[in-house]
């Protein structure tokens, strides 16, 4: 593990949520080489692309895992 | 003379022996005899050709509400559901204070989605305790429930608007423990509890304010009755779920309980977490604890209108913006053929057009009459458009009240789901009956079972499949004289055809007080269902028959 | 049976706080650190709860990454 590597985004996908509602599957990877995902609604999601300009999920790439936070302003 | 006599039918006995040519005959409620009957009855039910098997028993509803004004829980008696457990995730109708029913009211509407003349207008609040609510529901009950009480409502009883603030005093929690004791002694089947829903304002229910301790302490009360313990975690993800399954365990060890969990969920997203979690509970169940995990039948869809923007178009930045405007810049970029043009473009280029096509007209909104229950393709080719041009023109034409439905999103390998199923510690259910009712029908899991993983995929035998949904689900909630047909066993019985038993398409109907819309899903292939004895639903129409008790 | 090793994790006491529970869960790493480790490995209470960050007694607080 590098002592000074951060939590980026690896990769995020659509996935379907319980309640019929598509969601925003984001996997972290995380210093320790593992991968783990956190899954965002359809307001957090999309505050998550504007945070980081992406155009597109393959654009969320590498972003760091504070991208997330700081789109909760954007709620 | 027997009360009814079911003739020349292949009775499946609900313990996943063969099937086997005979009768079955009732008394009394019932069963007095399997196998070649011989005598007289008041009724004989002709049964040539059909499967007779133990009624369905569906253990994850929310129909607590329903059963006030619809015994029957419809549609899922017409599904050969015969008995099913409401009061899941935490969340009952008692014990609950006159005083405190605003705030429950708000958390039944969140899950349930039901509208709000159901709570004022289709019946009468007589009751606080756990057994006045069931004095509420019991005269009127077609089928048999086996209610959980909720822990978020035991909290809420004994700590007001503080048990969404704070953890409980020992003073309390002994509270919360005489509550239960008195609720289980009224017919509860165990307690709920829930690590994931929220009220309508989107704060965590009660029972996610509890210590471990709590619910420690509320387990060692079940323990007194050995009744069961049934949770929600956080299913979307497998390590979560996982530190669940092993807090579960503990309390299943500890207490000699048995535990269940629902719903996991097969999700290409995310494909390593079902089975991590089978892994888990095997291991765990080698252990000796109980704690089963409910697997539902069904697939995942996603419904999605231009009235909330959707995920669904995360990957068509021109269309998620467009969507994330105000209503107004909306309804007027969606009209700017400059703005239009560019979503059309990127439709295209993103490859999405084609696949537009496959998304489903849904009703219970604005949509055309003419056009619902139709695919997108269908209905561009008709209007000489183009899917993502129809997609855009039909919303606006319908102040863009108009649902699409994109199907088997999730939970919809069969290659997967059906060998998971059929493993001996996968627990059919989480079918959620009653909830969601404007977003997805939650009926017809069991038919489904048997179209989709016996008949189609061949993963279980038809007695393996009549089994997990009757011994097993009677077994692992305690329901002792449920599930099987043996004699002195109630007499709950569903009649069906294996060649065509399933669910019907999802359809809109507007049959929930004050008119409120929800999706539901008629049966196929069921004949005839009998419950305690009595004949419930037969050639296609519900009879007058309350037969239906609390059967704790 | 031994059970194969999962992810460790803690459970909020009555009142605490993520600086105390990364304090106690993590000690020896500087604060902001251990606070922002406990962040990133618990995004099911930081990122989708509402509010964001509000800790509840049942939470499942997890005290170190996947372990894939």
């Amino acid at each position: 593990m590098k002592p000074d590597a951060d939590t980026t985004i690896e990769s995020a996908a659509i996935g379907a949520g319980h309640d019929g509602a598509a969601e925003l599957v984001v996997n972290l990877r995380y210093p320790n080489g593992t991968v783990g995902p956190v899954v965002l609604d359809a307001d957090i999601g999309f505050a998550l692309l504007r945070t980081c300009g992406a155009d597109s999920l393959n654009e969320l790439k590498g972003h760091s895992w504070r991208a997330i936070l700081e789109s909760l302003h954007d709620v | 003379m027997y009360d009814v006599i079911i003739t020349n039918g292949t009775i499946v006995d609900g313990t996943g022996a063969r099937g086997f040519k005979g009768d079955v005959a009732i008394k009394n409620g019932r069963i007095a005899a399997v196998g070649k009957v011989d005598g007289t009855a008041k009724r004989t039910i002709d049964a040539a050709g059909r499967i007779v098997a133990p009624g369905f028993i569906d253990p994850h509803t929310h129909f607590d509400v329903q059963i006030l004004w619809d015994g029957a829980a419809r549609p899922a008696l017409e599904h050969g559901v015969t008995t099913i457990v409401p009061g899941n995730c935490s969340l009952s109708l008692a014990p609950l204070k006159a005083s405190d029913r605003k705030a429950v009211v708000g958390m039944f509407q969140q899950i349930e989605e039901m509208p709000p003349e159901a709570f004022t207008q289709a019946f009468t609040w007589t009751w606080e305790d756990f057994a006045g609510y069931r004095k509420a529901i019991e005269p009127g009950l077609s089928l048999n429930v086996a209610p959980l009480v909720g822990h978020s409502l035991i909290r809420l009883w004994v700590m007001g608007e503080a048990s969404q603030q704070r953890a409980a005093t020992p003073d309390e929690i002994a509270q919360m423990q005489d509550l239960l004791r008195e609720s289980l002694k009224a017919g509860g089947v165990g307690l709920s509890t829930s690590y994931i829903d929220v009220d309508e304002n989107g704060r965590p229910v009660p029972s996610r304010f509890a210590q471990f301790d709590e619910l420690d302490a509320l387990c060692e009360v079940l323990g007194e009755f050995g009744r069961i313990l049934q949770v929600v975690p956080e299913f979307y993800d497998a390590d979560l779920t996982i530190a669940r399954i092993d807090q579960l365990a503990e309390l299943s060890l500890k207490h000699n309980i048995p535990t269940t969990f629902s719903p996991v969920f097969d999700s290409p997203a995310t494909p390593k977490n079902s089975p991590r979690i089978v892994a888990r509970v095997e291991e765990q169940f080698a252990r000796g604890a109980r704690v089963w995990p409910q697997m539902q039948t069904r697939p995942v869809d996603i419904s999605f209108s231009f009235l909330r923007p959707s995920l669904y178009f995360a990957r068509l930045p021109t269309w998620w913006r467009t969507l994330r405007q105000p209503l107004e810049q909306r309804n007027a970029s969606l009209r700017d053929k400059e703005v239009v043009a560019k979503m059309l473009a990127e439709a295209d280029t993103n490859m999405m057009t084609q696949g537009m096509g496959i998304l489903v007209i849904r009703g219970g909104d604005n949509a055309p009459a003419g056009y619902v229950g139709r695919t997108l393709a269908e209905v561009a080719k008709e209007r000489g458009e183009t899917n993502s041009q129809a997609l855009i023109n039909v919303s606006l034409e319908n102040d863009l009240d108009v649902a699409f439905l994109a199907e088997n999103v999730g939970h919809a390998d069969t290659s997967r789901i059906g060998p998971m199923l059929a493993k001996p510690s996968v627990h059919i259910g989480a079918s959620d009956g009653g909830a969601h009712i404007t977003s997805f029908s939650t009926y017809g899991d069991t038919g489904f079972l048997f179209s989709e993983f016996v008949r189609k995929s061949g993963d279980l035998t038809l007695e393996q499949a009549v089994k997990k949904i009757t011994s097993d689900t009677a077994e692992i909630w305690g329901l002792a004289d449920r599930g099987r047909l043996a004699p002195e066993m109630a007499a709950d019985v569903v009649v069906f055809d294996a060649a065509t038993i399933g669910r019907g398409a999802e359809r809109a109907v507007f049959d929930m007080p004050g008119d409120g819309m929800r999706y539901v899903r008629s049966a196929t292939g069921i004949d005839t269902v009998l419950v305690n004895g009595e004949v419930a639903y037969a050639a296609g129409d519900y009879t007058a028959a309350k037969a239906g008790v609390v059967c704790v | 049976m031994t059970l194969s090793k999962q992810r460790s994790f803690v459970t909020p006491g009555p009142g605490e706080t993520v600086e105390q529970i990364a304090a106690r869960a993590l000690p020896g790493r500087p604060t902001q650190k251990a606070v922002d480790d406990i962040k990133s490995w618990n995004l099911h209470i930081f990122a989708m709860r509402r509010p964001p960050g509000l800790l509840t007694g049942s939470d499942v607080v997890f005290v170190e990454p996947p372990l894939g």
